[in-house]
């Protein structure tokens, strides 16, 4: 099952303009804990699909939300000559066909 | 006696929970009125709205230009304004005029006046102006004072210099100050957006975490809600903790949409830094109150023992023109990434034949990977593309000169399996071509330690 068949919400968005974020929600306890345990959102696998090193993917674990954060740097900062996407709101994209 | 001498005065008197509107998380785009009569007719006794954000980019910091447009802009600022004079209960904005710096915080304050004129209000206004004086930063640079984060380069003199406009982020103090002096109007620069909100009950001595902790939320206006949007959110506050409502009957505040608002554009949900101190949530805890209103508790708040203050400082970068086009030929498409660098030499070859390389060209190919800053491999090629070409160059002239001699050679580019020797792309309109105006960038983002960040931001007080 991909997450995007599992999650309410995937979404990226800019944490400052040199941090991008990616939350992902769930509907229920159940959902959240299924996927807080699948490797597919572990540090390793985000890092390969954002082509970044592993140690510089931070996952937040947010159960009172039933939300899983992700945290990495922005390649170019928001907004610098290149940039694709100021608000980084666009991001999430490689999130979704995590399989679960 | 003036909005905020009233109800200090009042609530000194006879304590009891505070009742805030979030009025607009982004002013100047329209507050919905239903909502909004709907939040005053609950006689919130403050009505706070945050008028802008980092998050928008450099370009208005640079140039000292609002995001929103003036006719939306006055419109709401005069619906917030009348409320508030109306409700005599004190109207707070933050980061005026969409960036917080001086021209911003002008424009804002020319409409406010403007609106008294024509509507015939007479008030006490604060001001506070964000800007940081070059002088001051320069020294601070010098004696260690400013550091980076976040992977930012270190800060130099010529950052300081050279950038268009550099603010520092507010916190509580200046509006602690300012709704001392007895005032019915607070306008600030760039400030916290926590500050507009959680600046009144802690003078007011409600606990300072609940407060901050209702602010983050309130700020956004229902944003915390299922579904969220932007009506207008009433909070009222106690000692132990805060009732959150929507003033639009369609959105809910569930505990889970409360608690997921924490993750938003935040890099820890746990703990946030602001100037004043430290802001954990780790043992918040979100209660239903019914089915559309959820109680939050639990929020602690550690001062600080060193103030810092966030800089933000933009630098021109040149003038930017672009060029916007698309192609439906599969064979261009497919070549497309290989072609366009080739198309940039020709270019080069043509517009530096006097002058020197002085610009740079990028391509952004819609379809394939204008928007993804990480693209997979081996993707299907898309049966259409836009593609906009950006031409950043020292001057308006320059750049569109690039962008108008790439366009013809673009059109009519030669290359292996051409089939469609007319053109290689189509233009949606013309001219293509299009000046932007001068870029922007964030040069300065850094972290000013002081000893008195209050002194930054000296409370000027106005009679409108």
């Amino acid at each position: 099952m991909k997450l995007s068949d599992i999650a309410q919400v995937i979404r990226s968005k800019n944490a400052g303009p040199r941090r991008l974020t990616l939350d992902i929600i769930f509907g229920s306890d159940a959902d959240y804990q299924r996927v807080a345990q699948s490797p597919g959102l572990g540090a390793e696998n985000i890092g390969r699909l954002y082509r970044v090193p592993a140690e510089q993917v931070t996952i937040i674990p947010y159960p009172v939300g039933r939300a899983i954060k992700i945290v990495m740097a922005r390649a170019i900062m928001a907004g610098d000559p290149g940039d694709l996407d100021v608000y980084g709101a666009q991001q999430h994209a490689p999130l979704l066909g995590i399989e679960i | 006696m003036s909005a905020s001498g009233r109800i200090i005065k009042e609530f000194r008197r006879s304590p009891r929970p505070i009742r805030l509107l979030g009025a607009s998380g982004q002013l100047g785009y329209g507050i919905p009125a239903v909502s909004f009569r709907a939040g005053i007719a609950r006689k919130p006794d403050l009505i706070g709205c945050d008028m802008g954000s980092i998050d928008i980019g450099p370009t208005y910091l640079g140039k000292g230009e609002m995001a929103t447009s003036p006719e939306a802009t006055r419109r709401d600022l005069r619906r917030v304004l009348l409320a508030a004079r109306g409700l005599d209960v004190p109207l707070v904005i933050g980061t005026a005029g969409s960036a917080g710096a001086g021209p911003h915080l002008d424009a804002t304050l020319a409409m406010i006046r403007d609106i008294a004129h024509a509507d015939g209000l007479s008030f006490r206004m604060a001001v506070m102006r964000a800007d940081i004086a070059r002088p001051v930063l320069l020294e601070a640079v010098r004696s260690g004072k400013v550091t980076s984060f976040d992977g930012m380069p270190d800060l130099t003199e010529e950052d300081v210099t050279e950038a268009s406009h550099i603010v520092g982020q507010m916190g509580m103090g200046p509006f602690r100050h300012a709704l001392a002096a007895d005032v019915d109007v607070i306008v600030a620069g760039r400030a916290c957006d926590t500050a507009i909100f959680a600046s009144l009950p802690a003078l007011l001595g409600f606990p300072v975490g609940l407060a901050m902790h209702m602010a983050k939320i309130i700020e956004c206006g229902s944003l915390c809600c299922v579904p969220g949007g932007r009506d207008p959110i009433l909070a009222e506050l106690d000692h132990d903790g805060f009732v959150l409502e929507s003033m639009n009957p369609e959105r809910r505040a569930t505990p889970i949409s409360v608690a997921a608002h924490s993750l938003y554009e935040q890099s820890d949900p746990f703990t946030m830094q602001e100037p004043d101190g430290t802001l954990d949530l780790s043992r918040a805890q979100y209660e239903a109150v019914d089915d559309r209103r959820t109680r939050v508790s639990g929020a602690t708040w550690r001062d600080t023992t060193a103030p810092t203050i966030k800089l933000e400082g933009a630098i021109k970068v040149g003038e930017r023109a672009v060029l916007l086009c698309g192609s439906a030929d599969p064979r261009f498409i497919a070549q497309c990434k290989g072609l366009l660098p080739k198309v940039a030499d020709l270019v080069e070859s043509l517009v530096c034949e006097e002058q020197p390389m002085d610009y740079t060209l990028r391509f952004r190919v819609y379809g394939i990977d204008g928007v993804r800053m990480v693209v997979p491999e081996n993707e299907p090629p898309p049966g259409e593309v836009f593609m906009m070409g950006e031409c950043i160059a020292p001057t308006r002239e320059r750049a569109s000169e690039v962008v108008r001699t790439c366009k013809q050679f673009l059109l009519h580019f030669g290359y292996p399996g051409r089939l469609s020797t007319a053109g290689n792309i189509a233009f949606p309109f013309t001219p293509p071509e299009v000046s932007l105006g001068p870029a922007y960038r964030f040069n300065v983002y850094h972290l000013l330690h002081v000893d008195d960040a209050d002194a930054l931001f000296p409370v000027e007080i106005e009679t409108v």
